[in-house]
């Protein structure tokens, strides 16, 4: 253990790992394998000659982040996942998944496990609310590490850019639901399926089952701190450590069914928002279906 | 083709009308506040001194030298630089002379184009809003922006809407990012000359800054704009303010927030400095990119010159 700890420290010391911004990478790199921190360099960044792009991202903060929140992904939520092989590997892409657990924690997993077994180079940009900008430091993590706020405007830009972007189409309805209400998908809305329309990205459905037991609350309080919807009050101090199954559906191949004009018809729109909810729904079953229990 | 710049005396005026002479674009004349005698340009140059807030110089000028130079293209850079400028006069200088040189430039028997310089403070910026802007992002039209705001929001406006009311008048203006230049009205300049420049605790905002080179040719790229509208003019550097505040040499410390006001209110009144936190406070906090995508179809823009950073000190 210790030698290992040696020759990771020998590693930072003698070399910068993201050349564009060397000051904060010893710590990731303390923290994850070589063959994480490969993947943090090979990330693709539409990098503006300073190591950051337009959203703040950057390969360091990536692998901040990531090493921030490996613990939870692999010892302390477990994270199974199947399915990559659905994901683009380039183009635009809009991920979308169901959304619960109190905390966005789902959305963490989601990112650590499409960076770590995705394709390479690819990170999906997690929508977040708009008052997430407004936590200090949490706004800066998320910053750095892909998150860009929910609105129009960033969808526009990122997948104009072709990346990739995980959202929740359930919104905040999604993880303020009873825990009596867990796996039971609110309506969908439609902006993700008209903004895949418009910009002709690929839509791939995918489930978290596990978030949904996480976290159970006993009451919400009306308190809009930050801006934030309501401040929920857990049963438990910590997340239940419960074993996290992710699930990647097949591609809704958008670009081949739909023209760009057909954004605007908002039947069309809908008819393709209800057609990707139904599609989350039958993974969510299946997930449900096959898992053998909450912890396991 | 000929032109008419005011604001030529700034460090973007001097180099627009640089830039205009070194591509052979025909005759320029340059309008400033200061007197010829104090002005230097090349000697195919036309310089003279007008005050813009005062209307009758304004008619003069542009039933006078613009009609007898038979300038076709007026190229708008006057802005006011300071945030202690007086007020009244500011806010004359800024919206009532871009409107009566609009007015005058509709009218005008020789004059077809107008290119505005405007700037990306005119953008809301806040937590809902995207972080990267296009053109059509809403404007900053809060009550609590500060007249250094309102009076450039008021002039991007005036200016838009008279585009397509006149049938011989195109009409454009340019959204620059920062400038970060001395005497050139940026508050992130001024920002910049402290030893150590203070941001707020927990917040890092990625900011896109121009340069004057890039600034200069996107206006002589105006000048053949293929359509009139609005363009946003994105710098070639992109970078959290800490990483700006470090690569210009100084040190940058987070405070928290609520002492940022206070004490930036306090440097102003010692040092009689420009930058006021009051009107930067969103973008200290939200990052606020522009997007170059209409700059680049309308005007064959790319921003291509960094920022010319300091070197580094060491020792």
């Amino acid at each position: 253990m210790l030698e290992r700890l040696r020759k990771r420290l020998s590693r930072s010391s003698h070399r910068p790992v993201f050349p564009a911004a060397p000051a904060g990478d010893w710590w990731a790199s303390l923290v994850l394998p070589e063959e994480l921190m490969a993947r943090a360099r090979a990330l693709r960044l539409d990098d503006l000659g300073h190591g950051y792009d337009r959203f703040g991202m950057s390969r360091e903060g990536v692998a901040f982040a990531v090493a921030f929140v490996d613990f939870l992904y692999s010892h302390y939520f477990r994270v199974l996942s199947y399915g990559h092989e659905n994901i683009p590997e380039e183009g635009p892409v809009v991920l979308a998944c169901n959304h619960g657990g109190t905390l966005p924690l789902d959305g963490f997993m989601v990112c650590v496990d499409v960076f770590r077994k995705g394709p390479l180079g690819r990170v999906p940009r997690t929508v977040v609310d708009h008052f997430a900008p407004l936590l200090p430091w949490v706004n800066l993590l998320f910053s750095r590490a892909g998150a860009v706020g929910g609105s129009r405007g960033n969808f526009h830009a990122l997948l104009d850019a072709g990346q990739m972007i995980l959202v929740y189409p359930e919104g905040v309805p999604g993880i303020a639901k009873p825990f009596s209400e867990r796996y039971q998908l609110q309506r969908f809305r439609a902006g993700h399926a008209e903004l895949a329309i418009l910009h002709q990205a690929k839509i791939v459905p995918m489930c978290v089952v596990g978030a949904e037991e996480q976290w159970p609350t006993i009451l919400k309080l009306k308190v809009h701190l930050f801006g934030s919807p309501y401040i929920p009050v857990p049963v438990t101090p910590v997340p239940l450590p419960v074993r996290y199954h992710l699930w990647y559906g097949e591609a809704i191949d958008v670009p081949s069914r739909y023209s760009p004009e057909q954004s605007r018809d908002p039947a069309v729109v809908q008819e393709l928002a209800d057609e990707v909810q139904a599609r989350v729904a039958e993974l969510i079953a299946h997930g449900l279906s096959v898992r053998e229990g909450v912890f396991t | 083709m000929s032109t008419l710049v005011t604001g030529a005396t700034t460090p973007l005026g001097q180099r627009v009308v640089e830039m205009l002479l070194e591509s052979g674009h025909g005759r320029v004349l340059a309008v400033g506040f200061e007197p010829a005698s104090v002005v230097q340009f090349d000697s195919r140059v036309v310089y003279r001194r007008v005050d813009l807030t005062r209307a009758r110089q304004v008619r003069e000028l542009m039933h006078g030298t613009v009609r007898e130079m038979n300038i076709d293209t007026v190229i708008h850079l006057a802005m006011h630089r300071s945030a202690r400028f007086d007020r009244n006069k500011a806010h004359r200088l800024h919206v009532d002379a871009t409107r009566l040189l609009l007015r005058l430039s509709e009218s005008h028997p020789t004059v077809s184009r107008f290119v505005h310089r405007s700037s990306s403070e005119v953008y809301l910026s806040r937590n809902d809003q995207p972080d990267v802007l296009r053109e059509d992002q809403p404007l900053n039209l809060s009550v609590k922006a500060g007249q250094w705001i309102r009076d450039r929001v008021e002039a991007d406006v005036t200016v838009c809407a008279r585009m397509g009311l006149s049938p011989t008048l195109h009409v454009n203006v340019l959204r620059c990012a920062e400038i970060l230049a001395p005497d050139m009205g940026s508050q992130l300049h001024d920002y910049l000359s402290s030893r150590v420049c203070f941001r707020p605790l927990g917040f890092d905002p990625i900011v896109n800054l121009l340069s004057l080179e890039d600034a200069s040719r996107a206006f002589a790229l105006a000048l053949h704009a293929k359509e009139p509208g609005v363009v946003n003019i994105p710098g070639a550097d992109t970078l959290p303010l800490s990483a700006a505040t470090r690569k210009w040499g100084r040190d940058s410390l987070a405070v928290p927030g609520a002492w940022m006001g206070p004490m930036y209110a306090l440097r102003a009144r010692l040092r009689n400095s420009e930058f006021r936190y009051d009107l930067n406070v969103w973008r200290f906090h939200f990052n606020g990119v522009l997007d170059g995508a209409r700059a680049r179809r309308v005007l064959e823009y790319e921003p291509a010159s960094p920022v010319q950073w300091p070197e580094p000190v060491f020792g």
